[in-house]
């Protein structure tokens, strides 16, 4: 256990400022060098080419037209590969199609040339005959009798099924005075980082990889690429250049990493790879689609007693991680308020459309998008309002949910109560309803959704542990060195604060080293909320072993006791505030003696806990961070557009570090959420995208942006950094289901299928959309 | 179209001349020709702003614009954009601010930025806002790099604030 | 200069650019820049008629009080067009030229009955002529210009005094957006009565169109709740809307029919 109590009232602590971002001022500049500016000398271009069929036999590939170009070094297909192996969290695809494409994106062959020009010229001269197959463009199609298989050792097409149950649901709805029940559709959104992937291999004369990659978890992609290679991972060594943003987008391998390595293997070069926009819409992961039938009941006095959920994903051609979202998607259902009888049960089906990856917040956008529609309603269907029936349901501090989570820490309560007050939610709730009939055609709504999510690491892998060492000089110049990445959340400004508030030193005196596997400590990954609370711990961990040796040290010299001595503003310091020795000339007295070892190693493994079983009970997070979102939104019913005007927002964030950097994530990620309730829609269309640019894939725009009122709510938990737990993904997960609560309360009218575009709002007011239904198929 | 063109222009104050493919953009040549990577590919389309350089004193996307069409002009990047003291002022904001996460579309805001203060100082919440419309950021929800641009824009520049929470 | 005939015309290159590179167009042997061709600038008016040169930028016209003051429907128009960096490249000769059915200025000129000049040297002799906008624009991508013809200019006769317009453009932002649907709408009250009604809408055929049969219903006779409602049936008779991935042609019409009337409504000040 941390003891962050000692340190809370220090007057100079870091913690809970603005501290600027240390790498802003070089990326303002225009001086930080992301992968697509690197140009490595030699370095030869890779380009891919894709399928132009969803669902297609490969008869015969032709390249010798591309061989032939001048400039061109090497032109490869499945053939040239034979030991290549099949990739991604299903392992169930090949980099390169041998014989069969399954969606438009497919890799076929693969060019590497000495001018992106040239690779493009070469792609152009390549012959692929295909024979078509029918196309299975929907979840139903794939599970149709006799439908074809797009995997031989999947007969059924299902690539994944999730089935989680507590207690007993016929007694809950027995139990039930209220029963509702809704279908639900969410739909297809990608990341739009935008900095396109990229990725540079280059292997040595001893056959060693060296590959500057974009990936949010460099440590188990060694493993991954040494598999795929069939060579020692110690072998291959992972640089990550600066990110173009991340959000769960780089969290599995995708065909274009193999492929670069193919063809820097195979021209002895090294290879740069990196995407055009319409190619970074048509070959990344999207966010996971889902048809959700959710069941839910509860007593005349507001007690949850039910839910009932099946869902159905359209997994795409491939499993990515975008399947598993069922982990997180049945926390939400089971365990963001208390309900004691549950059941979920969810099926991936393979189709010829694109596949989904993990996407800041992973399911749980989509299933909170259901759960709290049910909320309002069950909350009007017994008479209550929709405040007063989630407090009576939260969770509160200490419960342990019948699916295993111990809420150690839990601000639930407050964030509803903070987010309600500070809106003023009830007396406009109430305003906007007595307007449905007025003749204005422009309405006003208000709505409310809380979430859950992990906020102390999440147990996905065997362990969720991160490695720090740290190293300080003769001047009190420290280096940290962690294996947690930067992909622009801020997470080595956060770390190097937990340090210098440790050792009392000031934010120019860290250098943070984070991108190099050859150099930085082990790591699972930037994913799941997690970099703070692990990496932040292992962070002190580390400064604390440095502090704990200087101060032995100038206890030796001074006679004190190690309790009595401090490190503040530079100085070794007595209990009194007495600055006993200038910090930096103290340890190069102790560098120039024998005695410095000034080199700290320190691990962080998330503290021991139920692990999660085969039943999915278990206690997968070391913390749990909660949140309540109320968006405004003003309606016109005579265009169906929908403007977000304001959220309000309480988010229990355990305590606040960087105040710059929070507010910066929560601000992100409620945009990020009002484009996924309003104007992103990644169109697929009989497996083809039908929107590929940002034309007309409308990310949010700054004229756009709602008013943003935020409160922190700090439980200071016990286990967290300084008290603080995970916020990455949490301000995007509830803004979606809000805005369907606050068009419900401008119009009476409840839309359960996202996107709210403007002509879907508009169908949906006037009778002329077919709302979701359920096929389980 | 394989022909080349000779142009000769100034760019971030410095003479240059240049032989260029009649295709080129203006993007292409500032980050393969010419080494200048602050500016970004993001779209290629002008839908993102990413690209954004000053033309003749005018923000504009160089992915739309033919590096030949730079023949006798003024060409301003965000390499030069910061080297100004108002170029300064703003990275100083932006910093401050929190309005970088991941950064990509940063530079193109600066440059975006830089025109939008010099062509309406003191610009208000709505101008501003307005006048980024065309960079899309990803990471920040804008509402740092609006906050960043009005610190930048406020028409007093006495006050720095940008040193606060820096210790 | 205009004599070689097989040529590319580039101005802002905002919409060149973009389709040569995605292959949809290939230049034609000559690239012409016209950038630097004085004759091409400019915005005045003489004798009731302004003179917008195909060179000028949206910004420019923006920035124009000319436009603003009286040409106000096209500044509005401007108003929403694409992004500052867009807006600060490209032309309005180039958004005439590229004739596209959802372009932004196209639909106020329409309604403000603009003409091209249209510019030829066919035989060392310069020879200029000048078409209305409504005969210019052929169908989507297409004009009447002649390959050996440079669009000089645009002329825009001014409206009567007491004109007053409303462009409506239909998306969640305000810029950066393609058109799903656009109205041009403008008239004067002449007493009761409206006068010199126009209406013109983007994106709901080949072409931006007028819709006269709209205007018919209006013009002459006394704004009020019916009149509107008969103007905007007879519209709705006039527009051919197609569904693409922007938008479905009910959502279409039914986006006309809702935003010409209250377009109507704003301009007659019911």
């Amino acid at each position: 256990m941390n003891e962050p109590a000692k340190t809370w009232s220090v007057p100079d602590s870091l913690i809970g400022k603005r501290i600027p971002k240390m790498d802003a001022p070089d990326k303002a500049s225009g001086r930080t060098r992301y992968i697509q500016d690197l140009e490595i000398p030699g370095a030869l271009h890779g380009k891919i080419l894709r399928s132009t069929r969803v669902h297609a036999r490969i008869l015969s590939i032709d390249t010798s037209a591309a061989k032939a170009l001048a400039g061109v070094h090497a032109v490869i297909t499945a053939a040239d590969v034979p030991w290549q192996r099949p990739i991604g969290v299903g392992r169930d695809h090949l980099p390169l199609k041998a014989d069969r494409v399954l969606s438009l994106r497919d890799e076929i062959a693969a060019v590497a040339a000495d001018s992106e020009a040239i690779a493009e010229a070469a792609l152009k001269l390549i012959r692929v005959v295909y024979e078509p197959l029918p196309v299975l463009a929907t979840t139903i199609a794939a599970s149709a009798p006799g439908a074809p298989r797009l995997h031989p050792d999947r007969p059924d097409n299902v690539a994944m099924t999730f089935d989680y149950a507590q207690g007993d649901l016929a007694q809950g709805e027995a139990e039930s005075d209220v029963v509702v029940e809704d279908v639900f559709r969410l739909h297809y959104v990608t990341h739009c980082c935008m900095g396109v992937s990229g990725v540079i291999a280059e292997f040595d004369p001893s056959g060693n990889l060296l590959l500057y990659s974009n990936t949010q978890v460099p440590f188990l992609h060694k493993r991954e690429f040494a598999e795929l290679l069939g060579i020692d991972p110690g072998r291959i060594r992972i640089i990550q250049p600066p990110i173009g943003g991340g959000f769960g987008s780089k969290l599995d391998i995708y065909p274009f990493e193999p492929i670069a390595i193919f063809l820097a293997g195979i021209t002895k070069r090294p290879v740069k790879l990196v995407f055009t926009r319409e190619e970074e819409f048509i070959a990344s992961p999207t966010r996971q689609p889902v048809l959700l039938k959710l069941r839910s009941g509860c007593r005349k006095d507001g007690t949850l007693t039910f839910r009932d959920v099946e869902t159905v994903h359209d997994n795409g051609a491939y499993t990515s991680w975008g399947a598993t979202t069922p982990f997180v998607m049945m926390q939400t259902i089971s365990s963001l308020y208390r309900v004691p009888h549950c059941k979920y049960r969810t099926v991936a089906v393979y189709t010829n459309n694109p596949y989904a990856g993990s996407f800041r917040g992973y399911g749980n956008l989509q299933a909170t998008f259901a759960v709290e529609a049910h909320m309002d309603k069950l909350a009007e269907a017994v008479g209550m309002d929709g405040l007063a029936f989630r407090l009576k349901n939260a969770q509160h501090p200490g419960e342990v949910t019948p699916q295993g989570m111990h809420f150690k820490s839990c601000g639930l309560k407050e964030c509803l109560t903070t987010a309600a007050q500070r809106s003023d939610f009830l007396r406009k709730q109430a305003e906007n309803r007595s307007r449905w009939n007025d003749p204005d055609p422009v309405k006003r709504g208000i709505g409310m959704a809380s979430m859950l999510h992990v906020g102390g690491g999440a147990k996905i892998y065997p362990s969720d542990g991160c490695g720090t060492i740290l190293k300080i000089d003769d001047f009190a110049h420290v280096t940290l060195i962690t294996g947690a990445s930067e992909i622009g959340q801020g997470s080595e400004t956060v770390l190097a604060q937990l340090v210098c508030e440790e050792l009392g030193l000031p934010m120019t005196a860290v250098t943070v080293v984070n991108n190099d596997t050859d150099i930085t400590p082990w790591d699972v990954g930037v994913h799941a909320s997690r970099t703070t609370f692990i990496a932040g711990n292992s962070a002190i961990g580390a400064a604390r072993k440095a502090k704990r040796k200087i101060l032995e040290a100038a206890a030796a010299k001074t006679g004190n006791r190690i309790d009595e001595l401090g490190l503040a503003g530079g100085f070794i310091t007595a209990s009194s505030g007495e600055k006993l020795f200038e910090l930096a000339k103290f340890l190069r007295s102790l560098h120039f003696s024998d005695k410095a070892d000034l080199v700290m190693t320190s691990f962080y493994y998330e503290p021991p806990s139920r692990h999660q079983d085969k039943q999915f009970k278990g206690d997968v997070s070391a913390a749990y961070a909660w949140a309540t979102q109320v968006c405004e939104i003003e309606l016109d019913t005579e265009t169906g557009i929908v403007r977000l005007l304001k959220v309000t927002g309480a988010h229990d964030v355990g305590r606040v570090l960087n105040r710059l950097g929070i507010e910066g994530q929560i601000e992100g990620g409620i945009v990020m959420g009002q484009g996924y309730a309003l104007t992103e829609d990644l169109r697929v269309e009989a497996g083809v995208i039908r929107n590929p640019n940002f034309r007309d894939y409308k990310l949010v725009t700054a004229p756009e942006i709602p008013e943003m009122d935020i409160s922190f709510i700090e439980t200071m938990d016990g286990e967290g950094p300084q008290g603080a737990k995970g916020v990455g993904e949490a301000p995007a997960i509830c803004i979606a289901a809000a805005v369907a609560n606050a068009i419900h309360n401008a119009t009476g009218t409840r839309i359960t299928a996202l996107p709210f575009a403007p002509e879907n709002v508009y169908r949906a007011l006037h009778g002329a959309s077919e709302p979701p239904v359920w096929n389980a198929a | 179209m394989s022909a080349n063109c000779d142009i000769a222009f100034t760019l971030n104050g410095v003479k240059r001349e240049l032989s260029v493919p009649a295709g080129m953009s203006a993007l292409a040549m500032l980050r393969e020709r010419l080494g200048l990577t602050g500016t970004k590919y993001g779209c290629g389309e002008g839908e993102c702003g990413a690209c954004t350089i000053l033309v003749d004193g005018m923000s504009v996307n160089s992915c739309l614009l033919f590096a030949a069409d730079c023949d006798g002009r003024d060409v301003v990047t965000i390499e030069g954009v910061v080297q100004s003291e108002a170029g300064e002022r703003l990275r100083s904001a932006f910093v401050a601010s929190g309005a970088v996460q991941c950064g990509f579309c940063t530079p193109g805001l600066m440059v975006q930025a830089s025109h939008l203060i010099e062509q309406h100082p003191g610009a208000d919440e709505a101008a501003i806002r307005r006048g980024i419309e065309g960079n899309l950021c990803r990471c920040t929800g804008y509402r740092k790099i609006v906050d960043a641009i009005a610190s930048a824009a406020k028409p007093d520049p006495g006050q720095t604030p940008f040193s606060e929470g820096q210790p | 200069m205009l004599r070689a005939g097989d040529v590319t015309v580039l101005a802002g290159g905002t919409d060149l650019m973009p389709q040569t590179q995605a292959g949809r167009l290939r230049f034609r042997p000559v690239l012409m820049n016209v950038r630097r061709v004085p004759e091409l600038k400019g915005i005045a008016e003489d004798n009731g008629v302004v003179r917008i040169g195909a060179l000028v930028t949206i910004t420019e016209l923006l920035d124009s009080a000319l436009v603003r003051e009286r040409l106000n429907l096209l500044w509005q128009a401007c108003d929403h067009f694409a992004s500052d960096q867009i807006r600060n490249a490209a032309t309005i000769g180039g958004n005439l030229c590229n004739a596209s059915p959802a372009g932004d200025t196209l639909v106020p000129l329409l309604a403000l009955e603009a003409r091209v000049v249209l510019a030829a040297k066919p035989n060392g002799t310069l020879q200029i002529r000048r078409v209305p906008l409504a005969q210019f624009l052929l169908g989507p991508g297409r004009s009447c210009r002649g390959l050996t013809e440079l669009l000089a200019a645009v002329e825009v006769p001014l409206p009567g005094a007491g004109f007053v317009g409303e462009f409506y453009k239909h998306g969640t932002r305000p810029g950066l957006d393609i058109s799903t649907i656009s109205i041009a709408a403008g008239a004067r009250r002449d007493g009761a009565v409206l006068r010199d009604v126009r209406i013109a809408f983007g994106a709901v055929a080949p072409t931006v169109i007028r819709a006269p049969r709209a205007e018919a219903a209006l013009e002459g006779h006394r704004a009020d709740a019916a009149t509107l409602e008969a103007a905007v049936q007879a519209a709705l008779a006039e527009i051919h809307p197609i569904s693409d991935v922007r938008a479905s042609d009910w959502y279409r019409r039914e986006l006309i029919h809702n935003m010409l009337k209250r377009v109507l409504t704003h301009v007659c000040k019911l």
